[in-house]
């Protein structure tokens, strides 16, 4: 376990363009496919990971604690996955991994979420061809 | 453990602010749940991810929340009372 101090800033330092760079989604926004679980309202440490494939029609949200019904319509409100493909397609970034992160950020549990959560989501994206991430919550 | 760049868009800036995120923007005034804009508003969500993906390239200041500001935003309406 990282024993950082909690003031600390965890900077990992970019020198990649942006054209040779492959960008992942993180949220907490509860997003997660149609044919996932949805997130136990009462708090849960796991994470759903959202293939890259699955069409935006097949993306749903399940969190209690913010209004989305907005983001029900257009999920691009909270996870701009199609916007990313568009700059993707444009040159504006090297491509886009093959699968994303959902996770449904509010619980009673925040030392669980930040000692093996968080951790867990970080150690999953390194694995993959990610460059970057673009983190967005609720 | 390698690391990753990241960069956060909040709409939540005192929140956020809390976790030191290494890189973040502010839309200024944008709702919860309307992170980069409001539904149907693909030019105003392309705009903020792009100026989050700019972040990740521009030098600054670790743990800083940049606020940017876009005037074509739609808030949601009101609840009803």
């Amino acid at each position: 376990m990282s024993t950082m101090s909690r003031r600390c800033i965890p900077y990992t330092p970019n020198r990649r363009p942006l054209a040779e760079t492959t960008i992942a989604l993180v949220t907490t926004a509860g997003v997660h496919a149609r044919n996932q679980p949805a997130f136990n309202p009462e708090g849960e440490k796991e994470f759903r990971i959202i293939p890259n494939d699955v069409p935006t029609a097949e993306l749903t949200i399940s969190h209690p604690y913010y209004d989305h019904t907005d983001a029900d319509r257009d999920i691009n409100c909270v996870f701009p996955v199609d916007r990313l493909r568009e700059l993707a397609a444009e040159g504006l970034i090297g491509g886009v991994n093959d699968f994303h992160i959902g996770f449904m950020g509010t619980s009673p549990r925040l030392r669980e979420v930040y000692e093996e959560t968080a951790p867990a989501i970080a150690d999953r994206v390194e694995r993959s061809k990610t460059d970057a991430v673009v983190l967005t919550a609720g | 453990m390698r690391g990753l760049p990241t960069v956060l868009i909040t709409v939540s800036p005192e929140a956020s602010a809390q976790m030191g995120p290494p890189r973040a923007i502010y839309p200024v005034g944008f709702q919860i749940g309307h992170v980069l804009g409001g539904p149907g508003q693909a030019d105003l969500q392309r705009q903020v991810l792009r100026d989050a993906l700019e972040r990740l390239i521009t030098p600054g200041e670790p743990g800083t929340i940049e606020e940017r500001v876009y005037p074509q935003y739609v808030p949601p309406p009101p609840a009803p009372s």
